[in-house]
């Protein structure tokens, strides 16, 4: 995103509402969009409070595309043919049966909540768990960006751009978990960013949920809140 | 993506929090999905919603009006809707399985209350999803007060510093908190930031000095 100092009367009022302080007060022309801190989210043109409408969208080109499928929830991704950073998940599994009796899914959001994060922390990540011979998802937009998905090794000119977030999707065994949890542990220190975990199953016949055992068992927290999908979709999975 | 994972607050607090969210599955039951995911607005208006949106296309600010984001929405659109009772959702959760959509729902609010909901409307959870936290440089982080207004909106698009100069404002008494968190809902495209939640947040950070 860029301002027309032409038109731009440095009030100021924008500054606040980038969700990633990327529009500066301290530049010899004024107020600006810093292009290497902006993520393309398009907040500061849609919500429409410049009184002289100097923002403005330049064109994208690749490798900075990346920027706004995974910053502006209203691009849709190619991959999964639906608009955010994710995919269908855990929201569908009572139609898709992706997740499994005995089968964990694990996403780590990279940049979330509000932080933002640059591909090569994305890729330190990857790189960590990939050690574990694990699959990365195969719809989302993350993984074919990886130039091997089986090293979690990115595409080399993606990996200084920034994106407000980008979630690694896994699907495991459930004992698995804790070998990609140690795998978290030790990338965590390298990171110059956050990354929001979650952790899905599906729930027992006697509304066991499996996975809060084995976070238990390694001593983690776990939130009391969640997504829970209620099976209301048709036709269900063929497992049940 | 609905991002009504990793919202932040205490118990008592994510107790007057729920987000509902409806979507077809692509080649499976997306075709002709539409008009199903309207109605399943329609039931989140009909229930008392907070708040409501369409991921797909963006909220009723973006476009223009509520009825416009009604009249938009496309058979791979993702809704939602926030509410801020345990009741209204017991009563979706009725209406929904009376409606016979069938299509995927996801209720996102406390694993053990939103348990005793399927259980009251002879339902029950099929798949759960949870938070193991934030990990990483979490020093960088806002102060978990700011953190539990702006994990409402799961793709960030809220920013810390707007949702400091809101409060602000209504510390100075230029608006009210009901104003103030009308006005943070607006860059949440997909209707998730729960605006009740919201003011009572910044009326208690307010009350605070």
């Amino acid at each position: 995103m860029l301002i027309n100092k032409e038109t731009c009367i440095d009030c100021g009022i924008c500054v606040s509402r980038c969700p990633v302080g990327a529009i500066k007060t301290d530049a010899p022309e004024g107020i600006q969009v810093d292009l290497d801190e902006c993520v393309e989210c398009g907040v500061c043109k849609r919500l429409r409070m410049c009184p002289t409408e100097a923002i403005y969208q330049q064109p994208l080109t690749w490798p900075r595309t990346i920027r706004s499928l995974m910053s502006d929830e209203l691009v849709v991704a190619e991959e999964t043919g639906i608009s955010g950073r994710g995919t269908e998940e855990m929201k569908t599994n009572d139609v898709t049966g992706r997740f499994k009796p005995g089968w964990a899914g694990l996403a780590i959001e990279l940049g979330r909540p509000g932080i933002a994060a640059r591909m090569y922390d994305m890729e330190k990540v990857a790189m960590a768990v990939a050690k574990e011979g694990v699959e990365f998802e195969k719809a989302n937009p993350i993984t074919s960006m990886m130039a091997d998905p089986k090293t979690g090794k990115f595409k080399e000119e993606l990996l200084n751009e920034r994106v407000l977030s980008g979630v690694i999707e896994l699907v495991i065994p459930l004992e698995k978990v804790p070998a990609i949890i140690s795998r978290l542990k030790e990338v965590e220190p390298q990171l110059d960013t956050v990354f929001s975990l979650g952790i899905i199953s599906k729930v027992e016949p006697d509304g066991t949920i499996p996975h809060v055992k084995v976070i238990q068992d390694l001593g983690l927290w776990i939130s009391p809140n969640g997504k829970n999908n209620v099976g209301l979709g048709r036709p269900l999975a063929k497992e049940d | 993506m609905t991002h009504s994972l990793h919202r932040v607050g205490t118990r008592e607090s994510l107790q007057r929090d729920w987000v509902m969210l409806c979507m077809p599955s692509k080649d499976i039951n997306h075709v002709g999905s539409g008009p199903k995911l309207r109605r399943f607005l329609e039931l989140c208006l009909k229930n008392g919603c907070v708040t409501l949106g369409d991921a797909r296309k963006g909220n009723a600010f973006h476009q223009g009006s509520l009825e416009n984001m009604m009249n938009n929405i496309e058979d791979r659109a993702v809704v939602t809707a926030s509410f801020n009772n345990k009741d209204a959702v017991i009563q979706m959760l009725r209406d929904l399985k009376e409606e016979d959509l069938g299509l995927s729902v996801v209720v996102s609010g406390l694993v053990d209350e939103v348990a005793d909901c399927c259980a009251k409307t002879g339902l029950r959870h099929h798949t759960v999803h949870q938070s193991l936290g934030r990990w990483g440089r979490t020093e960088k982080l806002p102060p978990e007060e700011i953190l539990e207004i702006a994990t409402m909106c799961g793709h960030a698009l809220v920013a810390v510093n707007f949702i400091n100069e809101m409060i602000d404002e209504v510390k100075k008494g230029k608006m009210t908190s009901k104003e103030a968190a009308d006005e943070l809902f607006k860059p949440c495209m997909c209707g998730i930031f729960n605006t009740d939640r919201a003011a009572k947040l910044i009326d208690a950070i307010v009350a605070k000095g």
